[in-house]
């Protein structure tokens, strides 16, 4: 089963207009850094945020109390929805599944509901900031808004959650009560965050990112939400109906790993599977991390001569939210048939990266590729028909 | 292997067999022990000593004693490092997977609400008072809710597994199984293990305390005297099959899972709308999807957490659906186990199913003047089971509900 991208949202570090972000990241700009302190000691980290400006045309009473991930996931949803044209109503409400994808969730309110537990006692809890802890928090926000009565699941993960969120859309679209699935990624930014995937020796403390470095220099974490509406291609006239259109021509079950060594195996085997058709280029997960290898591993083996491209030295790591922008980006690029520079590669790497902005005419297909860094992996194909 | 309708031209949807299951909760390790509790009608819930509860109004929960959990003869070194939640879930994979050891899965579908959180606490408290935090790495690499699955998948069947970790607050147990159901039912997966897991926490156990949903009383579900919830913990895993499948190749059939049903009330993120309408739209909705009458079904396992509210919305949810079906809460025995509830509750019912019996509601003592159902109080009682409803509600305005349907031998 093949489902149309019929719209798309995001809120990123670069701004929250599709085409004016996939502007910038054609121009090789990249988001700016901002320091985050650490509580407890004399420590700062270096993470892409987005602007203020980029969320706050939103006010809802459901989002009042809300963090910051909610509202970037609303923001993109309710941006997706427009640009499909799709009006949740009484009507619709029980046609239209909503799945989120999460991966560390709301750790601000988690973090600052616990603070108070730990620093003054039980008895300093928060009885309103417990509901947010909930990972399923900002899809309930959202469905809440739109009004949305049926499926509503909120899936986690790593950083593959995104793609698998869209697979597991395309299980659910199996049910053909349902006409369209709003699939949201998203994920928000605090310095407890920061410190773990340090300690964790993933991240770095400045930018830039440096994909597929040999020296695995770590991450930069980025905060945001990806969002797309799928639809189903309407059964007759199907080659008509969707001229023009983007679908997801196959998404992967994907894989787990048990130890970091064997990710490249398992990518290999997504790779394969899904470069049984011709593809034109790859929207790689790269972050600075050891899974870089992985991936790199396995598209010089499997798809040597395929175009990469690796978005998140310009926009950082947002986890969650990472697999939707990743798509978003691969519609882009076969829409508009061109891709924007890798920044920070080594011009040592061996794959075929997009090293400046690059022409992908009359490309068909693209390979997305999800890898997270705590043992999980997933894939899908796009294609343009 | 889809069958095509002779009159529409669709495909028809394929018959979905439970083939095994595993379980690990407050009534017990395993099947046996979990039906032994519920024939006993054992009251599972004891005083919390896994962190302090001193300023807390609620000091109980049903609990997994460690000296169990974590020493069995089957853990090994690297297994001892893993959270308490991995080893919930690797002893249940392995009872599921000792029943049918050729079984392979496809995917993995599994519900839980807060992952490893524990270990996430130890790191915060840890760099609050500048603690040791030289197993920092091993807490975080540990916290994330997909590491018990894959820990378990790794442990017990030895293989990567795609996995799907769904986290709809308290309904996801049901909604992972749901949706496997549907999965399978699909014809697009032929095995797919399904289930959920929790494994208590100070952070969810402080939070239930402070929103007071717990109780500091015994744990009552749907009686006129309810004062609040009770925390558990536990994991639980179905198998699931196609039923022509597992029959050509002579695997055993517990149970068929004949339908699942979904909803989103959008009326509070912590309260059900007081109408029922959320949990009446999920049952309505499983009922449609089995393509059966409410008349049908001999046993709910309700959700019935023992809080004013959501026994209210549930108990008026079932009486306009249903007439006199026996109903009861096993949270009352065990606590709520979360994201586990719904797997646990759904084993529960295959037991009910299995064996010809109701377990019972503990701790009741007269319904609710409000409500009109037929509770099964406090003791176990044979009966006639062919069909087990089993709902979970969550935060978030999330309704889950699945039929389970007994096959014969």
């Amino acid at each position: 089963m093949s489902l149309a991208i019929a719209g798309m949202g995001w809120v990123t570090p670069l701004g929250n207009s599709v085409d004016a972000v996939w502007e910038r990241l054609l121009r090789g700009d990249e988001a700016s850094a901002t320091p985050i302190s650490e509580q407890f000691a004399d420590r700062s980290y270096s993470a892409f945020r987005v602007p203020e400006s980029a969320v706050t045309g939103l006010a809802h009473p459901r989002l009042r109390r809300a963090s910051v991930i909610s509202r970037f996931a609303a923001t993109a949803g309710l941006e997706a929805l427009q640009a499909a044209g799709v009006k949740v109503d009484s009507q619709n409400a029980g046609r239209i599944a909503l799945i989120f994808a999460i991966s560390n969730g709301g750790v601000i309110y988690t973090k600052r509901f616990y603070r108070d537990v730990v620093e003054t006692g039980a008895q300093s809890a928060s009885p309103l900031l417990f509901p947010e802890t909930v990972f399923n928090a900002p899809a309930s926000h959202l469905a809440a808004i739109l009004g949305v009565t049926g499926t509503t699941y909120t899936v986690v993960g790593d950083g593959a959650v995104g793609l698998l969120a869209i697979k597991m859309a395309e299980d659910v679209m199996m049910d053909k009560s349902l006409d369209y699935c709003l699939v949201v990624g998203t994920e928000e930014i605090d310095w407890l965050l920061c410190d773990a995937y340090r300690r964790w020796r993933l991240l770095r403390s400045a930018p830039p990112i440096e994909p597929f470095g040999k020296q695995k220099r770590g991450m930069i974490l980025s905060e945001g939400a990806g969002a797309i509406v799928l639809a189903r291609l309407p059964r007759r006239s199907a080659a008509e109906a969707g001229e023009g259109s983007i679908t997801i021509e196959c998404a992967h079950p994907g894989g787990c790993y048990g130890k970091r060594a064997e990710a490249e195996e398992i990518l290999k085997r997504i790779v394969r599977d899904l470069s049984q058709v011709e593809v034109d280029f790859v929207i790689s997960s790269a972050n600075g991390t050891f899974i870089d290898q992985a991936e790199q591993g396995a598209l010089e083996q499997v798809i040597p001569d395929a175009v990469t491209y690796a978005a998140k030295p310009a926009v950082g790591e947002s986890v969650g939210a990472s697999g939707l922008w990743q798509v978003i980006l691969g519609v882009q690029a076969l829409r508009h048939g061109e891709l924007p520079p890798v920044l920070h590669a080594d011009s040592a790497i061996s794959l075929r990266l997009a090293r400046s902005r690059m022409t992908v005419a009359g490309a068909r297909r693209a390979i997305i590729l999800n890898s997270g860094v705590n043992q999980q992996v997933a894939g899908l194909r796009l294609a343009l028909r | 292997m889809a069958q095509l309708s002779s009159t529409t031209g669709e495909k028809k949807p394929e018959r979905v067999a439970v083939v095994a299951a595993g379980v690990v909760s407050p009534l017990g390790f395993g099947l046996a022990e979990t039906l032994n509790s519920l024939r006993r009608a054992k009251d599972c819930v004891t005083t919390v000593t896994r962190f302090s509860v001193a300023e807390c109004r609620c000091k109980t929960a049903g609990q997994i004693p460690d000296e169990r959990l974590l020493a069995g003869p089957n853990k090994n070194q690297r297994a001892k490092r893993l959270h308490r939640a991995s080893h919930m879930m690797i002893d249940a994979l392995r009872e599921a997977v000792m029943q049918v050891p050729q079984f392979e899965p496809e995917l993995t579908i599994i519900g839980t609400t807060s992952g490893g959180m524990s270990y996430g606490e130890q790191y915060y408290r840890s760099l609050c008072r500048s603690g040791n935090l030289r197993h920092a790495p091993t807490w975080i690499a540990n916290y994330p809710a997909q590491k018990p699955v894959i820990d378990a998948q790794e442990e017990v069947l030895g293989v990567s597994v795609p996995c799907q970790v769904i986290a709809n607050a308290c309904a996801s147990g049901t909604n992972a199984i749901g949706h496997a159901f549907e999965c399978v039912r699909s014809g697009r997966y032929q095995r797919v293990l399904t289930g959920g897991y929790d494994a208590l926490s100070e952070l969810v156990f402080t939070g239930f305390d402070s929103l007071q949903a717990s109780t500091p009383e015994k744990c009552r579900p749907f009686d006129r005297h309810r004062a609040g919830m009770v925390l558990g913990e536990g994991a639980a895993i179905l198998a699931l099959e196609n039923l022509e499948l597992a029959r050509k190749r002579g695997a055993p059939v517990l149970a068929e899972i004949v339908g699942y049903g979904i909803s989103t009330d959008n009326f509070h993120i912590t309260q059900p709308d007081p109408s029922g309408v959320g949990p009446r739209q999920a049952m309505e909705r499983a009922l449609q999807s089995a393509e059966i009458s409410a008349d049908e079904v001999d046993y709910i396992n309700a959700h019935g957490t023992a809080t004013i509210f959501n026994d209210a919305a549930e108990g008026k949810a079932i009486s306009q659906l249903f007439n006199g079906v026996p109903v009861s809460s096993t949270k009352s025995m065990m606590g709520h186990s979360l994201g586990a509830a719904g797997a646990i509750e759904a084993v529960i019912s295959l037991l009910a199913l299995r064996h010809q019996f109701l377990p019972p509601n503990i701790n009741f003592d007269a319904l609710d003047d409000r409500l009109d159902l037929n509770v099964v109080a406090n003791e176990s009682r044979p009966a006639v089971v062919r069909m087990a409803l089993s709902n979970s509600f969550g935060f978030g305005g999330t309704n889950a509900s699945i039929l389970i349907r007994r096959v014969e031998a």
